[in-house]
């Protein structure tokens, strides 16, 4: 028995640090080492779990439960799928690079935001792990209290009106989740992801699948992204769009799909339809944006339309692509908002218009940003193009003109992002870029690095993640074919 | 055996790697050394692969794993290797040239201040192309095929302050993303009725003629963008905004040759799809034929290059369309020899203006540079197909082969003929203008260091007996190599008299061409004929860009504009921040219930409980 046995640790020790952060005076320089520390041993742990995951057995580990609310069945439930370890690994990484980032650029009121960065840390953990769904929803509402205050405080100039935005959208889909799952969970008797049976019922599907298609989010429940990833300080963005967003992509493949497979397959074509609107649409609006955060949120979006249609596919290569490409782009989008982060750093900016040249005399800028880029846009080889792959023959499967969709998504795809590569890197120098601005410091190759290694490590190997997404737990009750 | 193929693959990689890792620990000409061996390395192992399939017996070739790369539900891919006679040949091919090529840039861009990057790129290149030719599954293929893809377009904007290269080499890269979405959607098509992308798969036992034909058509039209083939061309020219030995490696020699690899690797499917074949045939005359009309009212040496090399790439694919397979890539060999050459001396003169391109300002540079030019002419008549020079061999048994198959091959065959008399116009109208009699002088003192020499010697030297090691029908030794591999269909094994009449006919219309370029270039005794309307048509390369930017780039960025300011800003971000105003105006209003007054809140208190029983009483 180890430290990585308990998955519950993966949780409670970010937030009891938070609280720890709260409660003690510390200096700037403690509050925001401890707070790096803390999401670095999370790594740690995480590390230890994926060691010792038994992905032959594919079932539930690492788990923990306690009775909670016994007169309705609710239970304290947390462990880990196969696909749930994936999911967790994404969240501790890039909440440590994004706590990082927070520590190197010095956040002003220190406490308050290495606090809820790390109470973030935890509660995102805490959705990926729950197996109660009051639970998860507990963790789902936790997850968006910090984020409310991170773009409001430390965001830009348009902060409010991007945060009261957030805050309706996120709002009216979470009252939703929670009316649907209250009833569902009367209904049925239990609140346990485990026991749980599956429900035909559409309406609860609908309420689930709204709060879902927000969070993502699907075309046209975007309203609230393009403000509050531009407004949010950038590592904020990085783990809106990075990992935030997947929370409404896992609550369709852990919820939606594996308990009402009726429903699900009722509405296959609406979501899949919403997917593929998300996708042309974002790719198209990314094409136009001038910013660089506007092409990043916008084919973030795309993405998400993407990872929707896989999942909704109904079919092995679909899921499997989905849980690659969620994690793939998780990294890919993560280090491009860090990135655009370090470019507003030197230039004051990110509009195209005032930027350009920064890669001469830049090496490091330029070669993250460019094997970042080339990634996002999924050239053959590498794990975003494994995941879209997948996830397209995937829906093959159900009917070619997904495929076509997809296939022609990509073509965009490489016209917005070879324009953020050359706008911000190649022809004459920007109006904003001085000549001595400087290369990546090592305090943001650090962060920056591990992160475009991970995607070069899953592009030499894809089959680690597909190969061992233990979906099968949710294909079996989904009823899907092949 | 299937070691070398493995250090075939990964030698230039691991350049690549080192000398983005060393950064500026490591000098410019350390860099660039590192790449050159790196190749050349490469090349040692796939030599070694040759001899190993040699001794086996080159039969069928084998397959090696390293590890799965790719595994979901019942597909499994994996990072395979195939060592066959047809990717050994191609290895050697593309390390062999790819070396040399290597080596001259040692002395091209020696002073060039971003040399390391420049090496870093070409190793990368390398690699993808290997990683193309040995890549055991079709998946593998396409992997290479995108990283080739990428290469090329960080090699074409290597110059990136120039808004030129940048725009050619997007353009490159959106082409090719093109043709890699084409092939990968025929690969869903074969997923779904095969669950498998190995090479061996019998398509006709699984498949429908249908979907066969689909697979074929998705296949042809990532070709076509790889290979620059009508009407996903319009990027090649573009690309020579790139370094001249870019033009060489990438964009003559090697990658661009990558479209009649993957007939000649999937010739089986090819074969149930025998219709989409021909269309392959008839697209390569096509080209030929255009790109060589096009070819001689340019006034930039390397683009005048540049359609060349499309133009015989047309040969190729007219080759392998009609199902000689062997004698496609024979042409391919020979072609990197003699196009490498061409490009290597071109960038000699230029390296000897300091950038200077326009044939019309080049003119007289033969005279400062006397081995240059007697390079430049080797090349010069490889590529018209002038016996004994290499061309000879490999252009005119692909026109045989096109005139024993059926009526149509006849009609491809006279285009290949008319392809010849072209080839010799423009080739020699390109070689008697700059190396004619004028004032250009090159700016420095001799030809270039030996680094740059010794490559175009080599080349020089087989772009003469490169072509000797096959002379059909007498001596045949490619085509049985490649026998076990891609077998020549019976449709397209011509007679003697058919190779007779061939070569007869393609050597005498290329010395005609040779002949009219003489009188109108170099003794000027007939005046070019001027046909305004049809040279402005041939300098405009016939409108494809212009087309394409009508069709599809302006209503796509017209239709994503519309979307941004008709829809996403008024609607999506407009009426949401009014839905956040509203909010705010409620709860400006709400506050004011918050009077801190006692008596208030028990008036609250009051009124809820009275409305809550009524609500009771009434429901009950």
């Amino acid at each position: 028995m180890t430290v990585g046995d308990f998955t519950s640790l993966l949780i409670w020790l970010p937030i009891g640090a938070a609280i720890v952060i709260w409660i003690l005076p510390l200096s700037r320089y403690a509050t925001g080492s401890l707070a790096v520390l803390v999401s670095l041993a999370e790594v740690g742990i995480w590390i230890e779990q994926a060691a010792r995951f038994d992905f032959s057995h594919g079932g539930l580990q690492f788990s923990q439960k306690a009775t909670w609310i016994n007169d309705l069945h609710v239970s304290y439930h947390v462990g880990e799928f196969p696909f749930s370890l994936w999911f967790v690994g994404l969240t501790v990484i890039c909440m440590a690079a994004c706590t990082a980032y927070g520590f190197w650029v010095g956040r002003d009121r220190p406490r308050a935001y290495f606090g809820l960065m790390l109470f973030l840390t935890g509660a995102i953990v805490g959705v990926f792990v729950a197996q109660d769904l009051l639970l998860f929803y507990a963790f789902f509402e936790a997850m968006l209290i910090p984020l409310y205050i991170l773009v409001g405080v430390w965001g830009g100039p348009g902060r409010l009106g991007a945060t009261v935005k957030f805050v309706i959208y996120t709002m009216a889909g979470s009252l939703l989740m929670l009316a649907a799952l209250i009833a569902y969970g009367v209904h049925v008797g239990t609140f346990d992801m485990l026991s749980g049976p599956v429900s035909s019922n559409r309406w609860i599907f609908l309420g689930f699948m709204l709060a879902f298609a927000i969070k993502s989010p699907l075309f046209p429940f975007h309203g609230w992204l393009p403000d509050a990833y531009r407004q949010a300080p950038p590592e904020v963005s990085a783990v809106l769009s990075g990992v935030v967003a997947k929370a409404g992509l896992y609550g369709m493949l852990r919820i939606a799909i594996p308990f009402f497979p009726d429903p699900a397959s009722y509405y296959r074509t609406a979501v899949m339809a919403l997917g593929a609107l998300a996708l042309v649409y974002g790719s198209l609006l990314a094409f136009r944006a001038s910013d660089m955060r506007g092409v990043v949120a916008y084919s973030s979006f795309a993405q998400s339309g993407l990872i929707a249609i896989g999942l909704f596919s109904g079919t092995t290569l679909g899921f499997d692509g989905a849980v690659l490409q969620i994690v793939a782009h998780g990294f890919v989008s993560t280090a491009l908002f860090l990135i655009a982060g370090t470019v507003e750093r030197r230039t004051t900016t990110d509009q195209f218009a005032l930027l350009g040249g920064m890669a001469r005399g830049r090496p490091a800028l330029a070669t993250l940003l460019l094997t970042t880029g080339v990634i996002s846009l999924a050239v053959p080889g590498s794990a975003a193009f494994a995941g879209e792959f997948l996830i397209l023959a995937g829906a093959y499967h159900r009917a070619w003109w997904w495929a076509a969709i997809g296939a022609g998504a990509i073509v965009l795809a490489a016209m917005y992002m070879l324009r953020v590569i050359s706008a911000v890197l190649h022809e004459a120098r920007g109006s904003t870029v001085a000549d001595e601005a400087l290369d990546l410091r090592p305090g943001e190759l650090a962060l920056i690095v591990p992160l475009v290694a991970t995607l070069l490590v899953l592009s030499a190997w894809p089959a680690g993640i597909t190969h061992h997404t233990g979906t099968a737990i949710v294909q079996t009750s989904a009823n899907v074919t092949p | 055996m299937t070691a070398g193929a493995w250090l075939c693959l990964f030698s230039p990689l691991a350049g690549a790697l080192a000398i983005t890792l060393a950064g500026t620990r490591i000098s410019r000409t350390a860099a660039a050394w590192i790449s050159t061996l790196s190749v050349f390395v490469a090349f040692g192992g796939a030599v070694w692969s040759f001899f190993g399939l040699r001794s086996h017996g080159s039969e069928h070739g084998s397959l090696t794993t390293a590890w799965t790369w790719l595994e979901s539900g019942g597909l499994k891919i994996g990072l395979t290797l195939l060592v066959d006679p047809l990717s050994t040949m191609m290895m050697l091919i593309v390390s062999g040239v790819g070396g040399l090529i290597v080596l001259y840039s040692v002395g091209y861009m020696h002073d060039d201040p971003e040399e390391r990057r420049y090496f870093a790129y070409m190793s990368l290149f390398v690699f993808s192309m290997l990683l193309l030719v040995e890549g055991g599954n079709l998946l593998l293929l396409l992997v290479g095929w995108g990283l080739v893809g990428l290469s090329s377009y960080l090699l074409i904007g290597f110059w990136h302050e120039r808004p030129t290269a940048v725009a050619a080499a997007k353009k490159a890269f959106v082409m090719n993303a093109l043709g890699d979405a084409t092939m990968a959607l025929a690969f869903f098509v074969l997923i779904a009725h095969t669950n498998s992308l190995s090479f061996g798969t019998n398509f006709h036992v699984h498949m429908s003629s249908t979907a066969t034909n689909l697979v074929a058509l998705g296949l042809l039209g990532g070709a076509a963008a790889k290979s620059a083939q009508i009407p996903l061309h319009t990027w090649l020219p573009d690309a020579m905004e790139g370094p001249t030995p870019v033009s060489a490696l990438i964009h003559a020699a090697t990658m661009v040759t990558a479209g009649v690899y993957l007939i000649a690797r999937t010739h089986p499917l090819f074969e149930q799809a025998r219709t989409v074949e021909l269309v392959a045939a008839g697209m390569g005359a096509l080209t030929l034929l255009v790109a060589g009309l096009v070819a001689l009212v340019q006034v930039d040496i390397k683009r005048v290059i540049a359609y060349s090399t499309m133009s015989q790439i047309g040969y190729m694919f007219l080759g392998a369309g009609v199902g000689a397979y062997a004698n496609g890539m024979f042409h391919l060999m020979t072609h990197a020899f003699f196009k490498a050459l061409l490009f290597m001396a071109a960038g000699v003169a230029i390296h000897a203006l300091s950038g200077e391109q326009d044939i019309r300002k080049m003119r007289g540079i033969g005279q400062s540079l006397p081995w240059t030019k007697w390079a430049f002419l080797i090349g010069s008549l490889a590529l018209v197909g002038i016996p004994p020079f290499s061309g000879f061999f490999s252009k005119d048994s692909i026109i045989a082969a096109a005139l024993h198959a059926h009526w149509y091959g006849v009609i491809l065959g006279i285009v290949g003929l008319v392809g010849a008399f072209l080839t010799g116009l423009y080739t020699f109208r390109l070689y008697f203008i700059v190396f004619g009699p004028g004032e250009a002088r090159a700016e420095h003192d001799g030809e270039g260091p030996w680094t740059m020499l010794l490559p175009v010697g080599v080349l020089s030297l087989l772009a003469i007996v490169g072509g000797w090691i096959q002379f059909a029908p007498f001596w045949t030794p490619v085509t049985h190599w490649l026998e076990p591999a891609a077998r020549t269909l019976v449709v397209a094994e011509p007679t003697n008299t058919q190779e007779a009449i061939a070569s007869i006919l393609a050597v005498a219309l290329g010395l005609a061409g040779i002949a009219v370029a003489y009188l109108m270039y170099a003794k000027r005794s007939v005046s070019v004929p001027t046909r305004p309307k049809l040279q402005r048509a041939l300098e405009h390369k016939l409108y494809f860009d212009e087309a394409y930017d009508a069709l599809f780039f302006r209503p796509a960025a017209g239709l994503a504009r519309l979307l941004r300011d008709e829809w996403e800003t008024p609607i999506f971000i407009g009426e949401t921040t009014k839905i956040g105003d509203d909010a705010l105006w409620v709860a400006r209003g709400v506050r004011r219930i918050q009077t801190g007054l006692l008596r208030t809140y028990v008036l609250f208190l009051g009124t809820g409980m009275a409305v809550l029983a009524i609500v009771l009483l009434v429901v009950k």
